[in-house]
């Protein structure tokens, strides 16, 4: 066969479709020379098929292995962060002409809200770093600044929607599923897609966000929690021991093995019999990644465990370190949750919600980049830091500090994974309003995400309705060259 | 190497003859190494190489490597290959990245870089046919009567139903086209399954649900040789039918109860749309008129509720109600139809050809516009006023009238005293307040503030409990429960005009509705639609669509419809890409049953069960999964047939999401089948998993026990909150139509049904009405157990297994008798031939 859809020969879409996806798709987890022997290619040729979930190598040496994105839900205001605003300064409650796009519609001028928060210079390269993040700002660095991101939608749901799957409608697999289903995942007894939520709630189209859409359910987002069972029945009911587990999974193994032996041992089935074993695996394997007690003391500190504020992100930075050293591949944390002022949607009063916010997120993220550096794995770890959108540089209503959406531009960061450290790339205009030099979209930043992980992106493609899907859009997109190392 | 013009005249002097050039670098190449030119070498190129030395706009250094002559003309550095030194061609120098470094993405795997140059210092074998599908799609697709005489849009020709000599075998004519196919091959069919294994498959191809042991007692004991016909005849007329074929459908039509974004908010009445499929499939109606219903509902010469309801097909999809780009967004909604109708109805991805022609299929822009055009009336998704309609009688309607009428009188009234008090107290206010007290929300605000002050604290009482009335009534407006989710247009058709790369901003040519070019012949004039009256409510122009798409002359509807059947019977259509019939999708393995199906299909009156009949009472339908070890090496079937193309055998299939489900609470003897219509219900969903939403819990209401316990298709689907067993067990994602269930095998399945409290708790309830049934004796309990969830009578060996599984529970775990029970039954839901059907 000679089409060819990224390793998905037509014929292995329309056997997987028309057939069965996975009957075979557990072969590589269990070492036995019966996969080799009964798992057939689709095309009845003599390569044995190669099990979806098993890493694949990239399509060209990276130094990208794994990517942590710190989302920051609700969109934090650029202009108050990273994205450093001198000629504002003292032109609070100034009525200016500016085009503006949030949730308000469009507007022509606007009431200035200068920056709520002072400035200063950080490292050899000098980035205007807000008092928000004092820890983080130590790191600028190791951080290639995004100053002129651009997205389609100033609306909370379709503009995640996009930040996560590039599609403002929902349906389409998200940028976690696209790299595992690419790459595979390292560690078969873990998710190789995880997401962490924040305590107060999911995002806006909550599982909309993780979802694999067209693509099988394997690939979809798993959401992992930093205390308790950290899966969806993960955990033996009380009354099971693990011994008596076994006993029941050895039991249902017999039986199981003489009805495959009665229809001539399909390898559907043995598939389905490694799946329990598997299963049984990540019983141990998932809790083990949680346990926070094998952390030393000055580690747990650095990150921030036990401080009140930040102590959740704190956990959820530590366990992303955690995951990505077992071979997780993709792991998405949720700074905010909920609605309005339980994430970074400053609508009302901005310092109160950035100074939360920020508050929680700076030394948890701080901590995570030292660690990471500390361990030699920040090179092989792609850290993507943003929202769905920026925020307005005027304000929402009449009377406070609230700021409206802005999609027509705002600052992303990322740091580790090939990416160049200690630079910005593009600039809004002396507002912050609209990107003016070198905009880029989202598409740009998932290129470049997948160009970090040594996928090409026009070269990952998935046939779906008719169409060789990608997740940067039918045109395609380039990588933003600039911020690699 | 000569500069080009007196290389080319010298050759041409010393071969006289120009077209020699050709073959004088190309000696012929083996059929071996064309195939293997076509099987390794080209997918290569065409994944590493053509999109820069291949294409049109932008050829990389003048080197075109999609055709042989240029390869060894070369580019700017100079020939790409020289068949004299092949081991130097620069070729094979850039690949291995000695100088030139290419592809500039990376290099090549090892194995890749040795095809290439195996092939290279081969003689440069080629095929131009192959290098020309391999390029096709990247022009525009060519509408001309060769793409008209393509298998799927030439019209359906019913062909004669094969001779065999074992007509023993043929029950069906179905049998003699797969017969003679087998034959064909030389290979045999299975043996026919065992009683019980069919009854089981039978059972769960027409209801989605197993046999009880007093079915299977029955069929086993029934010895008259239409023991088989009368459980079909049986199965097709029991309601189940219609509830398990029902969910085919919604997979198709992206059946969902929620419009997904923000605030992924419930759609009203959806469910009465589910209903009118279940009802229809169990009325066996016509599948032309089920189509006319759905598209044109409203426009039909006879209008029913029922004709409305189906209509609901249109407000299925997903509908943002705060997008960021208005007409796209529009334009996104009607392009979700367009891929929605043609994909399922047709099997055309007619949805590829919105921004710029098919790609791949003869189906130009032109043609997209102008099937959008037929549905350009509709109104879009929205408030009730644009998605509702009335379906009562007449006395409802006038009750309803006077109800609203009354209701609104109310409202007036206390809005009005509510309005009386603010007046007075206007203008007394201080200076920001003034300002404020133009928001309608604020004012409550204020006057709370003033209470005891510019208000005396009685005059505020009276006024917040005004406030509460309001809110109290504006809560209660009468909503008629006789009411539609439908279709409704804005009167008048917009114009249509082709959108230049889908872009709604930038309008070209103007189309009038008209139907796919291909599928046309060439002169064909363009439908005659109605003249638009100035009080009709609609065009008539879905109707013109409708009666196009359900025309027994489509070549596409019912070939499309009768191989859906199929998929749903055997696992996988005679096309196994049952929503794609164009150029990519897989051809039919058996063309001329397709056809003959397609006809008959069309012959009976476009009836299912007449076709479901024919298909289940087949002997293709009635083989085993398994060949007998003797056969496999007499036949080699499965050495020779590994996709089961030829239908040798059965293919053993896992349940769908739903069957899984459904089958549990029958095991457990707790499927409530007295849910048959109505609104959706709820079962539980694991608070881990509510924490994903916004607002943990937000529009998933509770359900009783006895509710949450009926058939799956009755669970209400929201975008963005799966139930997680069915959504494990891949149940279809409905934000796009979904022809082929996808079946995964994953320890999040495993971890599902060994460990939730969905599957404990059932798996208590099982052993609890064991214990009723079988009483304290372990064999009788394990017996019983094995027998529900198999269908069949356990074994000896099976049975012993189970007594001393719950033996070790009690002596070893030291657990009671019941417990031990309990674990036996959570097993046994987890046993492999519970979730394989054969």
């Amino acid at each position: 066969m000679t089409a060819n859809f990224c390793g998905r020969t037509r014929r292995e879409f329309l056997w997987q479709t028309g057939g069965g996806f996975t009957g075979v798709a557990l072969a590589g987890m269990l070492d036995q020379p019966f996969f080799a022997n009964s798992a057939r290619p689709a095309d009845g040729g003599t390569k044995v098929f190669a099990n979806p979930l098993a890493p694949k190598k990239p399509h060209f040496d990276a130094p990208a292995k794994s990517v942590i994105f710190l989302y920051m839900y609700g969109g934090p205001s650029h202009i108050d962060t990273f994205d450093y605003k001198p000629t504002m300064i003292g032109r609070d409650n100034e009525t200016i002409a500016v085009k503006t796009f949030g949730r308000g519609g469009k507007k022509n001028q606007g009431r200035i809200v200068e920056p709520r928060w002072k400035f200063q210079q950080y490292g050899q390269c000098g980035h205007w770093v807000s008092e928000l993040f004092p820890n983080l700002a130590k790191h600028v660095d190791d951080i290639a600044f995004l100053h002129s991101m651009t997205a389609d939608s100033p609306i909370h749901g379709s503009a995640m929607l996009q930040m996560n799957t590039g599609k403002v409608q929902s349906g389409s697999p998200c940028i976690g599923s696209w790299v595992n289903y690419g790459l595979g995942t390292e560690n078969e007894n873990l998710p190789g897609f995880v997401v962490m939520l924040d305590p107060r709630g999911g995002p806006i189209s909550g599982a909309k966000n993780w979802n694999s859409g067209y693509m099988p359910a394997q690939y979809e987002g798993t959401i992992f929690r930093s205390q308790g069972t950290p899966i969806l029945d993960l955990a033996r009911p009380a009354e099971l021991s693990e011994a008596g587990q076994r006993r029941l999974l050895d039991t249902l193994r017999e039986f199981n093995d003489d009805h495959a032996a009665r229809l001539g041992n399909d390898s559907k089935l043995a598939a389905r019999v490694a799946s329990y074993e598997l299963a049984f695996k990540m019983q141990s394997s998932a809790p083990e990644a949680v346990d926070f007690a094998q952390e030393p003391q000055h580690i747990q500190a650095m990150y921030g465990l036990n401080d009140k504020r930040c102590g959740t992100v704190a956990r959820q930075c530590l366990l992303a370190r955690r995951l990505v050293e077992r071979g997780v591949r993709f792991v998405q944390i949720y700074s905010g949750g909920a609605h309005n002022d339980d994430n970074w949607d400053a609508h009302g009063d901005l310092k109160q919600n950035h100074d939360l916010h920020a508050g929680e997120t700076d030394q948890p993220i701080a901590a995570l980049l030292t660690d990471l550096k500390a361990r030699g794995l920040l090179d092989s770890t792609l850290i993507v830091w943003g929202g769905e959108f920026g925020r307005q540089p005027t304000a929402e209503y009449e009377k406070g500090t609230g700021r409206d959406h802005n999609a027509y531009g705002f600052t992303m960061w990322a740091a580790g994974g090939g990416v160049k450290g200690g630079i910005s790339v593009g600039t809004t205009d002396e507002l912050g309003s609209a990107a003016v030099e070198k905009p880029f979209h989202v598409k740009h930043l998932h290129a470049t995400m997948l160009n970090q992980l040594g996928l090409e992106p026009d070269r990952l493609t998935y046939f779906y309705g008719g169409l060789d899907q990608k997740l940067v859009g039918v045109e395609g997109a380039e990588p933003i060259r600039e911020i690699m190392g | 190497m000569f500069p080009r013009p007196a290389y080319f005249a010298l050759l041409a002097l010393m071969i006289g003859f120009t077209s020699s050039l050709v073959a004088q670098d190309r000696p012929t190449a083996s059929a071996d190494d064309v195939a293997f030119f076509e099987k390794e070498v080209l997918p290569i190129l065409k994944a590493n190489c053509f999109a820069c030395h291949g294409s049109e706009k932008k050829l990389q250094g003048g080197l075109r490597l999609t055709n042989r002559d240029e390869i060894l003309k070369g580019g700017e550095s100079g020939p790409a290959v020289d068949l004299k030194k092949p081991d130097e061609s620069l070729l094979l120098q850039a690949i291995n990245y000695d100088g030139l470094m290419m592809p500039p993405k990376g290099r090549l795997p090892k194995a890749q870089i040795d095809t290439l140059t195996k092939w290279v210092t081969r003689g440069l074998a080629w095929s131009e046919k192959a290098v020309e599908a391999a390029t096709k799609g990247h022009g525009v697709p060519v509408v001309d009567d060769e793409a008209r005489n393509f298998w799927a849009f030439r019209p359906v020709v019913r062909h004669d139903t094969p001779t065999v000599k074992d007509t023993k075998w043929v029950r069906t004519p179905i049998d003699a086209f797969v017969l003679a196919k087998l034959n064909e091959n030389g290979v045999r069919p299975a043996p026919p399954a065992s009683k019980e294994t069919l009854l089981r498959r039978l059972f769960y191809t027409l209801t989605g649900l197993p046999p009880s042991p007093k079915d299977v007692a029955e069929f086993d004991n029934d010895q008259s040789p239409d023991a088989y016909e009368k459980v079909v005849d049986r199965l097709l007329e029991s309601r189940h039918y219609g509830e398990h074929w029902a969910r085919h459908w919604l997979d198709l039509v992206r059946y969902a109860e929620s419009n997904s974004f923000e605030r992924d908010n419930p759609k009203p009445f959806v469910w009465r749309y589910r209903d009118y499929v279940i009802c229809s499939l169990n009325a066996d109606k016509p599948y032309d008129q089920f189509i006319r219903e759905q598209l044109a509902g409203d426009e039909l010469d006879e209008v029913t509720p029922d004709s409305i309801i189906a209509t609901g097909y249109y407000r299925l999809g997903l509908w943002d109600d705060e997008p960021a780009d208005r007409p796209l967004a529009f334009y996104d909604g009607l392009d979700d139809i367009v891929a929605t109708t043609s994909q399922t109805m047709l099997g055309l991805t007619a949805n590829c050809a919105r921004c710029h022609d098919h790609k791949i299929d003869p189906f130009t822009q032109r043609d997209y516009y102008s099937l959008l055009a037929f549905f350009h009336g509709i109104k879009p998704y929205g408030g009730d006023n644009e998605i509702l309609r009335f379906i009562g009688d007449a006395a409802t309607r006038t009750r309803q009238a006077a109800a609203t009428a009354d209701w609104d009188a109310k409202l007036a009234e206390v809005k009005k005293q509510i309005l009386a008090v603010e007046d007075a107290i206007k203008d007394k206010l201080p200076g920001g307040e003034i300002d404020d007290f133009k928001f309608d929300g604020k004012r409550r605000e204020i006057l709370r503030k003033q209470r005891g002050k510019l208000i005396s604290k009685e005059d505020h009482d009276r006024y917040e409990s005004l406030h509460k009335e309001r809110n109290e009534l504006e809560r209660q407006r009468p909503r008629s429960l006789e009411q539609a989710l439908c279709v409704k247009e804005e009167g008048r058709p917009r114009d249509t005009f082709l959108l230049l790369r889908g872009n709604p901003q930038s309008q070209g040519d103007r189309v009038e509705p008209a139907f796919p070019s291909v599928l046309q012949a060439a002169n064909a004039k363009p439908p005659e639609l109605p003249t638009p009256r100035e009080e009709s409510e609609s065009s008539g122009r879905r109707r013109v669509l409708a009666d196009w798409i359900a025309s027994p002359s489509n070549p596409l509807t019912a070939r499309v419809m009768v191989n859906r059947v199929w998929q749903f019977h055997f696992g996988r259509g005679l096309v196994r890409s049952s929503s794609n019939f164009g150029y990519m999708g897989s051809p039919p393995t058996h063309p001329e049953l397709l056809d003959w199906l397609a006809s008959e299909f069309v012959r009976t009156g476009w009836k299912l069960k007449p076709l479901h009949r024919l298909i289940v009472t087949s002997n293709a339908f009635r083989m085993s999964s398994v060949i007998s070890k003797s056969e496999i090496s007499n036949l080699k079937s499965h050495d020779s047939d590994p996709e089961n193309d030829l239908l040798s055998r059965f293919d053993l299939r896992r349940l769908s999401a739903e069957e899984v489900r459904d089958s549990i609470l029958v095991a457990c003897g707790n499927l409530n089948l007295n849910k048959t219509e109505g609104p959706s219900v709820y079962p539980v969903i694991p608070r881990e998993v509510l924490a994903g939403q916004s607002v943990p819990g937000r529009n998933w209401e509770k359900s009783s026990p006895e509710e949450a316990a009926s058939r799956s298709v009755f669970i209400h689907i929201k975008r963005s909150l799966a139930v997680p067993l069915l959504s494990a067990f891949d149940s279809a994602d409905p934000d796009s139509p979904c022809p082929v269930r996808f079946a995964t095998t994953q320890p999040a399945q495993a971890l599902a049904l060994i460990n939730s409290t969905f599957a404990n708790e059932q798996a208590a309830l099982f052993a609890r009405s064991l214990r009723r049934e079988a009483g304290d004796n372990a064999t009788a309990c394990v017996k019983a157990a094995l027998t529900r969830v198999l269908q069949r009578s356990p074994s000896e060996r099976e049975i012993a297994r189970g007594v001393k599984f719950l033996d070790h529970n009690i002596q070893h775990d030291k657990v009671s008798a019941d417990e031990a029970l309990r674990r036996f039954c959570l097993l046994a839901i987890n046993l492999n031939e519970f979730v394989y059907l054969d």
